[in-house]
């Protein structure tokens, strides 16, 4: 019996010795599937250091970065001035990993019946609750089903931020308000006609970036090139914010994504590379 | 009176017991009521309208509160009758050899993770609806609500079925001795005397109904909007608690917006306590522990 309770007793020991080696990262599901790709391969370099990745939102990875619960946040957007008050003993540090691009996206249903671009005052129409069926845009005839996202979503702010110059405009014509990529992604995968907004990396057979068309009438697809041209108007950073200048592991850590092995990662999952 | 050392242990812990469940309900409200102070102070009536949009100061939760009553009508109005008439299957039908497993079976589904049935709900349920409704998402307030029906069944069945079981036999045996068929024996000598516990199940498929997160958040559209026309539940909505999880960890500490999130959180919470006052002083009889 005594024997038995020293070895659970020693394997506690051991599992709260290891403790001190957590690298605890959360924030944009926009970034979560590089890091916790690039967190597989750094744990064969070093498997002595644990890596948790979390998702939740831009805001939840400032947040928290915020009230010391992680020691690397990630975010799919520009820090706020009003998060940087809200945290004043933060020293907010971001460091850029990749580039990406917010893409209003369509199901296939729509795209193939002929709307492959749009302006960005139709697509506020739609959001604003004044454009109601796709007949309006020269579509088929059905409604459409206008997809939101929670309000602290990166993806959101960016996104608002192109449509209606404001990251927090309210969009009375929303039908479902969706959290994650995911989650907007399998939305848009049931209905046959719907429109989000996604990251590049998220298109798939049945959701289908639409081109957006600039003031002179040119329009502007959604491909690499011109996400990495900044061509095309919706393209945003992808960050790691830390508290202070990165130091041993997670500095460690900042690096390998920032390396050539890294900077891949970031490109296997659709997104740009800075390097 | 002299107490053996055993029994004062005992004593001391049956107490310690009680003290400490009060105070985790007492802390909890405690907790509730000082950080949505804030929000009860600063937006006052203002929180009973019907707008929510932190970034322009509008904090209505009007709608949430909808979304909150018209699932919990849902889900209880199909879970009550299915649930007890199952009950009374299980506990006076069924030979007893068979009530093991059906009852094995009930508990198994009642430890089933809520997001397992969030996602049962989108991936079956929502797209069900959609298709039989014709509509443009399932994503609705009935799939929340069928979908909660689903989750507290067997809460309900495996709680009332006990309470069934638990009334004594010689009460059934006294009624058939007067020669009442089996529907009458059950109607008036079973069910009466099986009440109480039944309300104390009901009570806790409303606890688990009115506190469901995950599942409903999944399935019922997170959109703050009460719909239009009043009744149409075949609209996306929003309760209290797919509000508080999707928007409590993106929101500062301390924050106003917290604070009105919070006072949803205490709104929930004196809820549920006014039922089961309401519950406990309706179905209270005096002597009311017939077993032996």
């Amino acid at each position: 019996m005594r024997n038995l309770f020293l070895f659970f007793f020693s394997i506690i020991l051991l599992f709260s010795c290891s403790e001190s080696k957590v690298v605890k990262i959360a924030g944009s599901s926009t970034v979560l599937p590089v890091i916790s790709q690039a967190a597989e391969q750094f744990r064969l370099k070093h498997p002595n250091i644990r890596i948790i990745v979390n998702a939740g939102g831009s805001g939840v990875g400032v947040n928290q970065i915020g009230e010391g619960k992680l020691d690397i946040g990630m975010i799919s957007r520009e820090l706020a001035q009003s998060e940087i008050d809200r945290y004043p003993n933060t020293a907010f540090q971001t460091h850029d990993i990749g580039r990406d691009a917010v893409v209003p996206v369509v199901s296939s249903e729509i795209y193939d019946a002929g709307i492959q671009a749009l302006t960005l005052a139709q697509i506020g129409d739609i959001y604003k609750g004044d454009i109601r069926n796709w007949q309006a845009l020269s579509g088929p005839d059905r409604e459409i089903l206008v997809l939101d996202k929670e309000s602290s979503r990166g993806t959101r702010h960016v996104f608002m931020s192109a449509v209606f110059n404001d990251k927090n405009a309210a969009a009375p014509g929303a039908d479902l308000v969706l959290g994650s990529n995911n989650e907007e992604q399998t939305a848009i995968v049931q209905s046959d006609g719907a429109i989000g907004m996604l990251s590049h990396a998220w298109f798939n057979a049945d959701v289908k970036g639409l081109s957006i068309i600039l003031a002179d009438n040119k329009a502007i697809s959604p491909t690499l090139e011109n996400i990495r041209s900044s061509a095309f108007p919706i393209v945003r950073a992808l960050s790691l914010v830390t508290n202070g200048q990165p130091e041993g592991d997670v500095k460690l850590f900042i690096d390998f994504l920032l390396s050539d092995t890294g900077q891949q990662i970031v490109e296997d999952n659709g997104y740009v590379r800075i390097r | 009176m002299v107490m053996s050392a055993s029994a004062r242990v005992g004593k001391s812990y049956v107490f310690m017991s009680i003290i400490i469940s009060t105070a985790i309900i007492l802390l909890i409200l405690t907790f509730l009521l000082i950080n949505s102070w804030q929000a009860i102070s600063e937006i006052g009536w203002g929180v009973f309208s019907s707008e929510w949009h932190p970034a322009a100061g509008k904090f209505g939760i009007l709608a949430m509160i909808y979304g909150s009553v018209a699932v919990m009508i849902i889900a209880l109005t199909i879970a009550i009758p299915l649930g007890i008439m199952t009950a009374v299957f299980t506990a006076e039908v069924l030979p007893a050899k068979y009530r093991f497993y059906v009852k094995s079976m009930l508990e198994l589904l009642a430890g089933i993770p809520s997001i397992i049935y969030g996602l049962i709900g989108i991936v079956f349920l929502s797209v069900w609806i959609e298709d039989f409704f014709a509509l443009q998402s399932g994503r609705t307030i009935l799939a929340g609500g069928i979908l909660l029906a689903i989750m507290v069944l067997p809460t309900v069945i495996t709680l009332s079925d006990d309470a069934l079981h638990n009334v004594p036999a010689k009460y059934r045996e006294a009624a058939r001795g007067l020669g009442l068929y089996p529907y009458e024996v059950l109607k008036s000598a079973v069910l009466p005397h099986a009440v109480n516990d039944i309300a104390g199940a009901l009570l806790l498929a409303l606890g688990r109904v009115l506190g469901e997160t995950m599942a409903v958040m999944l399935v019922i559209g997170s959109i703050d909007r009460i719909p239009v026309p009043f009744l149409n539940t075949l609209l996306p909505g929003q309760t209290i608690t797919s509000k508080l999880g999707r928007e409590i960890a993106e929101t500062a500490f301390g924050s106003l917006e917290f604070s009105a999130l919070i006072f949803m959180g205490l709104l929930l919470l004196v809820f549920v306590l006014a039922f089961t006052i309401l519950a406990q002083t309706f179905f209270y009889q005096p002597e009311q522990r017939l077993y032996e």
